[in-house]
């Protein structure tokens, strides 16, 4: 009877081991698309000083800084500065100043300073040095006061 | 046009993208098909910033002058790491497509000596279909 019973359990054993395991696999698919972006964050505001003939007022002079935006984008895009139009003057400044707004970036992109606009291909992140030059020709001279101005920096 | 018609406009082009935390301005591209004489694009400004700050929403042309489009809200004060939708109803004015920048402004730190406007601009074209 014992070798009944191991013979039977065996056999059984035996077909069980021979089943067909019935798990199957389905994939998961994900999808996601990113289209073109740029961040922009403004990490700092310039300075400008002026220069000893009072011709220049600068954030490239002695004692002035570059603003500095940080830029985060996935390329396709492109940087530019706009042209100064929003400025403030002491009232006892009344001749003509010359405004150029320009930038650089050293990161992803590496940007010698320029006023143009420049294309943005690759996927990074930057740090954008901006600077502003106000100059006067001829006799003109900088008067003592509060000037401001604001620089657009511009990611589309 | 009533807002229930900018609004239908709107829905019907169906340029409708998911908003996107901590980035200036989704999206930054589209092309929108219009039934009627305006075509609707909705934007998601957001403010990456840890402060409170107010943007300013303008639209303009390829030459950058300005094109009088309906936006709801043009001016708002949005907190930190937040992100709203705006939607912006621009004309036609008669012509069969037209490209205008929608363009999300803001002055994180305003009354300083030299002062930096953030400006993100998306290109958007719109055509009309009869």
């Amino acid at each position: 009877m014992n070798l009944f019973r191991t013979a039977f359990g065996a056999a059984m054993l035996v077909a069980c081991m021979n089943q067909a395991a019935l798990a199957t696999t389905q994939n998961v698919i994900f999808n996601g698309t990113i289209t073109a972006t740029c961040t922009l964050v403004v990490a700092t505001n310039g300075t400008m000083t002026v220069s000893p003939d009072l011709q220049s007022l600068s954030s490239h002079n002695s004692g002035g800084s570059a603003g500095t935006v940080t830029l985060t984008t996935t390329g396709g895009v492109s940087l530019s500065v706009d042209p100064v139009t929003t400025t403030t003057v002491p009232a006892a400044d009344t001749t003509a100043i010359t405004w150029t707004p320009t930038y650089s970036t050293s990161g992803t992109h590496t940007i010698a300073e320029t006023g143009s606009a420049t294309s943005l291909t690759a996927p990074g992140a930057d740090l954008v040095s901006v600077h502003l030059a106000g100059t006067k020709g001829g006799s003109n001279r900088f008067a003592s006061g509060n000037y401001q101005a604001t620089v657009t920096v511009r990611c589309e | 046009m009533t807002f229930f018609g900018t609004l239908a406009t709107a829905l019907a082009v169906g340029l409708i993208p998911v908003a996107a935390v901590a980035q200036s301005m989704s999206p930054m591209r589209g092309e929108v098909n219009s039934f009627t004489d305006v075509f609707a694009v909705r934007v998601f400004p957001a403010n990456p910033y840890d402060q409170k700050i107010k943007i300013e929403v303008h639209v303009y042309d390829q030459d950058f002058q300005p094109v009088e489009a309906k936006i709801s809200p043009s001016v708002f004060q949005l907190p930190s790491q937040a992100s709203r939708p705006v939607l912006v109803v621009v004309p036609f004015d008669g012509a069969p497509d037209r490209k205008v920048r929608i363009c999300t402004e803001s002055i994180p730190f305003p009354n300083q000596q030299t002062q930096i406007k953030a400006q993100i601009c998306g290109k958007f074209f719109g055509h009309r279909k009869s």
